[in-house]
């Protein structure tokens, strides 16, 4: 008897009920109809404004947040950030944002997956979520997952239309708008950290230490 | 890591611990952290219009109704997974996973393998296994890192370095990066961070394994979901061209959602974020034209006992997300740390688990470390019973008759006495005539003959002299 036969003859027997197909079947139907659990309050809130939630809770997690009227703006914003950081001129960015004009506005920005060397990764994202200040990256072909995960710098740029109240409103945004999933989801709140030296938060553990997000179009 | 056989010995490591100064002072300073960072967590989650106790009710359900039909979403996680490109192995024990790993990893010809947390490959002795077949495996999560340098196992499930003060950390740093030791304080806990950073950062880019558990595992989508604050898990499982997922049985829920529900909970518990810095949901290999990923995405799915918990006594305990919250609340973990313990899961839900997994007889006193005070059971976000659990276990030490051979003789003694009215009467009178005797009319004995250990800590008071049965007598009189 294989090891996979033998731990699911185990599991039936402790579950102790017959009938598998219908039981599946039944599980099978409960998957096609998402139940959601308690809900904050936002979520009920017709007034709530999900992008200055969002950027309250992003900065409560140590990210800073910038906003500009457009994408055309987004380079220049970027430019200023590293200016006042002394970070230098030179970015890798993930094939989905390398085609603005970040020659325009001073930066040598490289359209590629992200090496050790790579001091700034500027990124897009597949959404931001209010509940919690929390953005989504879907790896892909041109959104490699390394740009948000090596650099020091991480640079995010999320489009205000693309706010969602909480996670369950990001997934039914993935399921509508991929079908399945990609490799990866990456949900990113804030820089890197750890406590694991005497409880004493540091910022910058493995990823990166400093989270910088640049909201576009955001009219509020 | 420590052998199941150390659970044994609770009892005498009880003491060693507590004899431990540097211990008792790292623990000290830890546990008014834990207790607050969960206070702010609930207090966020009323500040956002949630409910601690509808959630964890919905949280619960999510969990029994999984675990009411596991072999069906086992069935489902196991077609989706596959279907997404990933391979989906099962391990019986430890030993299997352990066998399975290294397979894996000379198959690969793997001779670094970065690993992100998992309690699961504690079970498994698996560094030990990896080592002896000339893998080296590299703990990421900085506290494994800390235990592994210090060639500890973990002393705690989210924190496995909390039993570490600074300069212990310094000494082993040094030691380790080949640098003569510095006097650090405070201050310099992020310059240490950062030079493990830089260590760690050039095994995650040359390994070619990486090693995960998994918080979750979702039916729906065949998916891993990863928490980490650090960053590690999602190095180990973006970098190494071969990812291997080591979790058990009972982490699937049925679907994204159930995730989100849960995610409410989890981070808020362990260290009271509204949510983990990075939350990954890992689904296949590598697709076409991704720059990144693993080629290779193996899960292991184990049992290591749990699925003969399933429909018995102690099916609750499956619920258990690995929150840390138990401990974090429990006046016996924080007297003593959790390598009293002895095994991989210590504090309240390890003096259930262990015995359940390694087998009672093998963790006599684990369901007697507990003040029965149900700290631990008021905070679990997936509302399990422990005390009561424990006290189901010290119920089959009695039926299995496991208790020590003093223990039953004297239990056996009074329940003869206890069914004899007279005799009763007349042996407790003695006694506590023997006892005021002893006590010198003090009305407590310093060091008690027939229990030393009793009295080594403290006195034992006595009766005034005279039973209850006396004392009723003369009142109806009076």
């Amino acid at each position: 008897m294989t090891a996979r036969d033998e731990i699911l003859a185990r599991v039936r027997q402790g579950v102790g009920r017959g009938d598998f197909a219908a039981r599946r079947a039944a599980a099978e139907a409960a998957l096609q109809a998402a139940q959601r659990g308690p809900q904050p309050a936002i979520v009920a809130d017709p007034a709530a404004d999900l992008a200055s939630r969002l950027r309250d809770k992003a900065a409560s997690l140590a990210s800073t947040v910038d906003t500009v009227a457009d994408w055309a703006a987004a380079p220049a914003a970027v430019a200023r950030y590293l200016v006042a950081h002394e970070l230098g001129e030179a970015a890798v960015a993930t094939p989905e944002v390398a085609t603005l004009d970040w020659a325009g506005a001073g930066l040598q920005v490289a359209g590629r997956g992200a090496e050790d060397a790579d001091r700034v990764g500027i990124s897009g994202c597949f959404c931001g979520i209010a509940e919690t200040g929390t953005l989504l990256l879907l790896s892909g072909a041109a959104t490699p997952a390394t740009v948000s995960l090596l650099p020091e710098t991480h640079i995010a740029l999320l489009a205000a239309s693309r706010i969602v109240a909480t996670l369950e409103d990001a997934f039914a945004l993935v399921r509508a708008e991929h079908g399945s999933l990609p490799r990866a989801l990456n949900f990113i709140s804030g820089p890197s950290r750890t406590g694991d030296i005497e409880q004493t938060i540091v910022l910058g553990a493995h990823g990166p230490c400093r989270v910088h997000l640049i909201l576009i179009g955001d009219a509020s | 890591m420590t052998a199941a056989g150390q659970a044994m010995h609770f009892q005498t490591r009880a003491g060693q611990q507590l004899r431990d100064a540097v211990l008792q002072r790292a623990l000290r300073k830890a546990r008014p952290l834990f207790v607050g960072k969960r206070a702010r967590g609930m207090a966020g989650l009323a500040a956002d219009g949630l409910d601690f106790e509808s959630l964890r009710s919905t949280a619960k359900n999510i969990r029994n109704r999984t675990l009411a039909d596991l072999d069906v979403w086992l069935a489902i996680f196991e077609e989706r997974a596959t279907a997404s490109g990933a391979e989906v192995l099962w391990a019986r024990d430890g030993e299997e996973v352990a066998r399975l790993v290294v397979d894996l990893a000379k198959r690969h010809g793997v001779s670094l393998a970065t690993k992100s947390k998992s309690m699961l490959s504690e079970e498994a002795r698996l560094n030990e296994a990896l080592a002896a077949a000339g893998v080296r495996p590299v703990e990421t999560d900085l506290g494994e890192y800390i235990v592994q340098l210090a060639g500890e196992p973990p002393s705690h499930i989210i924190a496995p370095a909390v039993h570490k003060t600074l300069g212990q950390v310094e000494s082993l740093f040094a030691e380790a990066h080949g640098r003569p030791p510095v006097d650090r304080g405070a201050d310099d806990i992020p310059v240490m961070a950062r030079e493990a950073r830089a260590v760690l950062r050039q095994h995650f880019l040359s390994a070619e394994m990486g090693i995960s558990g998994a918080n979750f595992l979702i039916a729906e989508t065949g998916s891993a979901a990863l928490v980490t604050n650090e960053g590690n898990g999602r190095m180990v499982t973006t970098l190494p061209r071969l990812h291997v997922v080591i979790t058990g049985i009972e982490k699937v829920v049925p679907m994204l959602e159930d995730f989100a529900t849960l995610m409410r909970l989890l981070p808020r518990s362990a260290t009271g974020q509204a949510i983990s810095n990075y939350v990954s949901l890992l689904t296949g290999t590598k697709r076409p034209g991704d720059l990144d990923g693993p080629e290779k995405t193996v899960f292991i799915l184990v049992d290591n006992g749990r699925a003969k918990l399933l429909g018995s006594d102690y099916q609750d305990m499956l619920r258990c997300i690995r929150c840390g919250a138990c401990m974090n609340h429990c006046p016996v973990y924080f007297a003593l740390g959790g390598h009293a313990y002895g095994w991989v899961y210590p504090g309240p839900m390890g003096s259930v688990l262990t015995p359940l997994l390694t087998g009672l007889d093998k963790a006599p006193d684990l369901p007697h470390a507990s003040t029965g005070c149900n700290q631990c059971g008021s905070v679990c976000p997936v509302d399990i019973p422990l005390p009561e659990l424990m006290h189901r276990l010290r119920e089959e030490q009695v039926e299995r008759r496991l208790q020590p051979w003093p223990e039953r003789l004297a239990l056996g003694l009074w329940g003869g006495l206890a069914r004899r009215p007279a005799l009763y009467r007349r042996a407790t009178r003695l006694a506590a005539r023997y006892l005021d005797w002893l006590a010198e009319g003090s009305g407590r004995i310093r060091i008690f003959g027939l229990a030393p250990q009793w009295t080594a800590g403290r006195d034992l008071p006595v009766a005034a002299g005279r039973t209850f049965h006396e004392l009723y007598a003369a009142r109806k009189r009076d």
